[in-house]
């Protein structure tokens, strides 16, 4: 069981304790090593190494243009790679690519449905491509839709669904043939809180089904409410790799405080320096950022600094480790950037 | 193959059910028919009427559709993202982009069976009598050749807009060099012989020697122009397809 609590101004607690990392294999159910690839002359994804192990949501974590779809787009067979090798179950997937995608549900970044079709037409089409038929074909869309819940929408067409039912039909149609391993590419782009919960929520259900789960998103938030492992990846290149608590262990040696301030004369940054335990501080307008060792309790001593220079102090933050200030911390940049 | 009956159920199914392209290929076509031959009747004779031209002309035209409609079916934004789901899916490539050729083959050929019905029953078209067969398989070949076509050319282009611009402009020029529009003979041998590289000159030629000369010679060289290019274009289509180009 993990517990984050962010910052003052956004709190919120997470809690993880349905992730049964027991469940977690220490085998490598697939292993990446020195991908590549280049569109034109950019290089995308510069020779990567990576495994993933059975039963656990892998996510990848990365700005837009990270690489992260493409790492996922070679992974299920559909984009190949200048160089590198992917085996899966300790065989390379190119010798037998139509037996390997048969292990994998896809949920694309973009909605990939028949508009026009009702929602279990799609879900039979979809499945039936993976050799379900029969009794076992209407066993695996029921469940798809259940689990989705769109059973009772199953009949109407998809274009009269709303944005948040047809992200979850793209998921219905993933798992219809229960796959081994589900790859799923920004599953919540663009939908309403309700259903990116329900959505979240599932893929925790799933994972406890014994599916492996490759998740990429660019919100952290998602990574730190499903995560068991994590995979940090900026300009094609993995930064940071481990368990969120991990990754947070390395850089949480700091507190950072975010003060809201009105003044008639800027505050003195060296002033701020000469309390003992502040490691940076930087004053943008009304914002103050201070980020103090987090072992010496320095709070105190900077409001008296602060007040003691006339600035009116409208309002305080603190903050320990989240994963966005560990991509700042490894990249010098923020993660909405 | 069980899995490219399924694509293909899925493709015609889409096909069927768009209601502007039903009307692109029924509607559309008995107009253009109806409109040119009532427009143009004065100046033909009643041995050979205007409908029997235009009715065999236009029909060529027309079939030039069926290189769009593939292209639609094959890129078209309502169809591009399933048919991406098909990319990660167990199935083979070739299925993928043979599938919409061989949809658009089945849908233009009932299409243009019942265009050619309608107009043979309200105008009378003469679709060559006893030799209607033989003018019923060209015209099936050369349906199947521009199904081929319009797959063909996404699959250079891998865009659907850039397909849409291209193939406008090849079938104009197919039409305008097949002499669908207006005869080419009195502009010189020049010209003739370069509307030899329009596949309609072939296919209208071979049609109306049959139909008026009961003459068949042109008949086998234009089918087989048919086969070897149809061939070409699944071919290319089979060495230039990339399932990436939909994600």
């Amino acid at each position: 069981m993990s517990t984050l609590t962010m910052n003052a101004g956004n709190s919120n607690t997470v809690n993880n304790s349905s992730i049964n990392a027991s469940t977690i294999g220490s085998s490598a159910m697939m292993e990446v090593t020195g991908l590549r690839k280049r569109f034109r002359d950019k290089e995308v994804i510069c020779g990567i190494d990576f495994q993933v192990l059975q039963g656990e949501i892998l996510c990848f974590l990365g700005p837009n243009g990270a690489g992260k779809s493409t790492t996922i787009n070679i992974i299920t067979g559909a984009l190949r790679c200048e160089s590198g090798n992917i085996s899966y179950c300790g065989a390379d997937i190119y010798r037998n690519l139509t037996a390997y995608k048969k292990n994998l549900g896809i949920v694309p970044q973009d909605l990939a449905l028949y508009e026009d079709l009702p929602a279990l037409t799609n879900v039979r089409f979809f499945a039936s491509l993976y050799g379900l038929k029969g009794r076992q074909l209407d066993e695996g869309c029921r469940y798809a839709l259940e689990f989705t819940g769109l059973m009772d929408r199953a009949k109407d067409k998809v274009s009269t669904f709303s944005g948040g039912m047809k992200r979850r039909l793209n998921i219905a149609c993933a798992i219809a043939h229960r796959p081994r391993q589900l790859i799923m590419d920004e599953p919540t782009v663009g939908i309403d809180p309700q259903s990116r919960n329900h959505i979240l929520e599932g893929v925790r259900r799933l994972r406890d089904e014994g599916m492996t789960i490759l998740y990429t998103t660019h919100y952290m938030e998602e990574v730190e409410e499903i995560a068991t492992r994590i995979i940090i990846m900026d300009e094609g290149r993995i930064i940071a790799e481990g368990t969120k608590e991990a990754l947070k262990a390395g850089i949480d040696k700091e507190r950072h405080y975010e003060i809201d301030a009105s003044y008639d004369e800027c505050p003195d940054a060296a002033l701020l320096y000469q309390i003992g335990g502040i490691n940076e501080v930087a004053i943008n307008g009304s914002r103050i950022a201070i980020a103090a060792a987090k072992e010496t309790e320095t709070l105190d001593k900077i409001i008296t600094t602060l007040i003691a220079g006339s600035v009116r102090i409208n309002a305080i933050a603190s903050r320990t480790a989240n994963l966005e200030t560990v991509f700042l911390h490894l990249t010098g940049k923020s993660l909405r950037d | 193959m069980d899995n490219f009956k399924k694509i293909l159920g899925m493709d015609l199914f889409n096909l069927f059910t768009n209601p502007m392209w039903l009307a692109y290929a029924i509607v559309f076509p008995l107009v253009l028919v109806l409109v040119m031959g009532f427009l143009t009747s004065a100046s033909y004779g009643s041995t050979v009427t205007s409908y029997d031209y235009y009715g065999i002309a236009m029909m060529i035209y027309i079939i030039f559709n069926a290189a769009t409609f593939s292209a639609n079916g094959f890129m078209e934004e309502r169809v591009k993202n399933p048919n991406m789901r098909l990319v990660y899916s167990p199935v083979k490539p070739f299925f993928i982009h043979f599938s919409k050729v061989l949809a658009t083959f089945v849908f233009c050929s009932v299409t243009f069976t019942l265009v050619g019905a309608v107009l043979y029953l309200v105008v009378g078209v003469n679709y060559g009598g006893g030799y209607f067969g033989l003018i019923y398989l060209l015209m099936l070949l050369a349906i199947f050749f521009f199904s081929a076509l319009g797959v063909m050319v996404c699959c250079v282009l891998r865009s659907e807009n850039s397909t849409n611009q291209l193939l406008s402009i090849i079938l104009t020029l197919f039409g305008v060099l097949g002499g669908l529009f207006f005869p080419l003979d009195g502009f010189g041998k020049a010209i003739s012989a370069i509307s030899w590289m329009s596949p309609a000159k072939w296919i209208f030629s071979a049609c109306m020697q049959i139909i008026y000369n009961r003459d068949i010679s042109m008949y086998l060289p234009a089918c087989g122009v048919m086969v070897m290019l149809s061939a070409a274009a699944v071919g290319i289509s089979a060495k230039l397809f990339k399932g990436e180009d939909y994600i």
